[in-house]
């Protein structure tokens, strides 16, 4: 199975076109196969007993913070649909729609950037040294974020800004009410262009599904409903948080 | 490129049924190539840019040929020859429109063995994708005739997304116009599609010009009564006036009440990747005579919403008067 494909120019020379699509299915093969061995590794684990949702609540997410997760995570999934159902043979007018909703994410993106390093605890989603303990010794607790979710939210934001990126250069390519196509692009680019954009879609399907997966275990639903209400009750911030590490606003 | 005298080593099936022609095209799938008249055919495979492994020859089907009166209109199987349809006394005195359509496609030694399916199907002229560059329609990164040298001359004005491609079909336009209905079939059935319908821009499919499916084959053409006998008029500019695609073309019907436009079809060919429908010039041309007057009213809204590129930009005036020649008719 190829990672790349290739056309030859006018001049009869080999250039890159873009990814090869037969690694979609590989991507969602080796992503279901990863989920279902969790899935039964977990089945096999004794069942521990789950903190309650009732009594005192603490603030996870603010309004804000939870709208903007909602805003990109609609965008990724239009991009998603838009951009994968007509390579799977599922034809519609897609690129206006598609681009929309790229603009939409890139906002959101620049928006929760500028957030994170003015209004935000920055450190408190990124890996630090301290947090290798944690992965080592089931004693330790996390402090907002576990180490799983610092390396998602790690992944995503990587593999999210390539996508941005190289989607951008894909939209001077193309007519928008701003300006109309160009044609800039050499071959040779475009086909470097048409390959980030093509390997990290691929890496974002394997990381939503994750996420998602991750997202609706039983023991992590309150995690769901903190990015829905903004909450999680005080024993669940103590039975899966380090109050000293985190220790949240209580007044949600 | 090289290009052959000679075909390239190809397997040819000649079934005689239609079952056995679904049954192949579903069996070779992208690999196979339907064959009508092969006058779009063979420059491609002699140019050695495409690369069937199985050709299968319709021709000898005769539930594709000819022309059958049903209690709506007619029926045209798709393997019908365009010299048959330009004959075709029904067809003269109902529907002229289409063998007026049909009259000004190629020469006619090309109207002898092309089909009205081959030519409603075909692949578009833009000869940068048939030179066998890797563009968007060949599914490339880039359009070659959308730069700010390239020879655009021919190509569209409108619905461009990405490739800039035009149908090159001078019955599509009529189809269009004449409310047809493609009758297509596959070893799953059947589904009738509008003309409308059929033809599909760059935007939704930018590799291939019909919503034809892979292993689907059309296998007739339904015009309905409405129009029959109806007010007609077809004309095709081209460089030349024989063996030429269309520069722009025109294709109209006009529903009249004594002197007056009721319902209309305005459709111009040459300028989209598809049939390009004027609504806005149907809609203006309701109420109206067949006049200079009515022409020169609503001929300039034919240009409205067109892009045009460096070399096409004189296919704004040409369709405005083409407008205005079936205004004044």
């Amino acid at each position: 199975m190829d990672i790349a494909t290739y056309r030859n120019d006018v001049w009869g020379r080999e250039v890159l076109l873009g990814v090869s699509w037969d690694l979609l299915w590989l991507v969602c093969v080796v992503a279901l196969v990863v989920i279902a061995a969790h899935a039964v590794y977990m089945a096999m684990q004794q069942r521990a007993e789950r903190p309650s949702h009732e009594g005192k609540r603490v603030q996870r997410h603010e309004p804000i913070d939870r709208i903007m997760h909602w805003v990109m995570a609609i965008s990724i999934l239009a991009l998603l649909f838009t951009g994968v159902l007509p390579i799977i043979g599922i034809e519609f007018a897609w690129l206006t729609l598609h681009w929309i909703a790229g603009l939409v994410l890139t906002a959101a993106v620049l928006f929760h950037i500028i957030r994170s390093v003015l209004q935000k605890d920055l450190m408190s989603v990124w890996i630090s040294p301290s947090d290798l303990k944690e992965s080592l010794d089931d004693s330790q607790k996390p402090g907002k974020y576990s180490v799983a979710q610092k390396g998602m939210h790690a992944a995503i934001t990587v593999v999210t800004l390539l996508v941005i990126i190289s989607g951008l250069f894909m939209f001077a390519m193309i007519d928008t009410p701003w300006w109309d196509r160009t044609n800039s692009l050499s071959e040779s680019t475009l086909g470097w262009m048409f390959l980030v954009h093509g390997l990290t879609t691929l890496a974002l399907i394997a990381l939503i599904v994750f996420h998602l997966y991750f997202t609706l275990r039983p023991e992590k639903l309150f995690y769901l409903r903190s990015m829905i209400k903004g909450w999680i009750s005080e024993e669940e911030h103590s039975a899966n948080h380090d109050p000293e590490r985190w220790a949240p606003d209580e007044s949600a | 490129m090289a290009s052959f005298d000679v075909m390239p080593d190809v397997q040819l099936y000649q079934p005689a049924e239609l079952d056995d022609a679904l049954s192949l095209a579903d069996r070779y799938a992208t690999r196979g190539w339907l064959l009508g008249g092969g006058q779009d055919t063979y420059g491609w495979l002699k140019d050695r840019a495409k690369h069937p492994q199985a050709m299968i020859d319709l021709n000898g089907i005769e539930a594709l040929r000819g022309i059958r009166e049903s209690a709506e209109g007619i029926e045209i199987g798709a393997a019908t020859t365009l010299r048959d349809i330009i004959r075709d006394q029904r067809i003269i005195s109902d529907y002229g429109l289409l063998s007026d359509a049909a009259a000004s496609v190629a020469s006619p030694q090309i109207r002898n063995v092309g089909t009205l399916g081959g030519n409603l199907v075909q692949d578009t002229r833009c000869w940068y994708y048939r030179r066998g560059l890797s563009c968007y329609r060949a599914g490339g990164n880039i359009c070659y005739a959308d730069t700010p040298d390239a020879m655009n001359r021919e190509h569209s004005v409108f619905g461009a997304s990405r490739c800039v491609a035009v149908s090159p079909s001078d019955t599509a336009t009529a189809m269009v116009a004449l409310d047809a209905t493609m009758v297509v079939q596959s070893i799953d059935g059947e589904r009738i599609v509008t003309a409308e319908k059929f033809f599909v821009g760059p935007a939704t499919h930018i590799t291939r010009m019909t919503s034809l499916e892979t292993g689907e084959i059309l296998t007739a053409v339904r015009i309905p009564a409405k129009w029959a006998g109806k007010k007609f008029y077809f004309e095709k500019v081209a460089d030349r006036n024989v063996w030429d695609f269309a520069l722009v073309s025109i294709a109209v019907a006009l529903s009249m009440d004594g002197d007056t436009i009721g319902e209309s079809r305005f459709v111009v060919g040459g300028v989209a990747c598809t049939p390009h429908r004027l609504r806005n010039i149907e809609n203006a041309a309701r109420g109206k005579s067949l006049s200079d007057e009515s022409a020169d009213a609503v001929a300039s809204m034919a240009s409205d919403g067109a892009s045009p590129l460096n070399a096409n930009q004189y296919k704004l005036p040409l369709m405005e008067n083409l407008v205005r020649r079936a205004m004044r008719a």
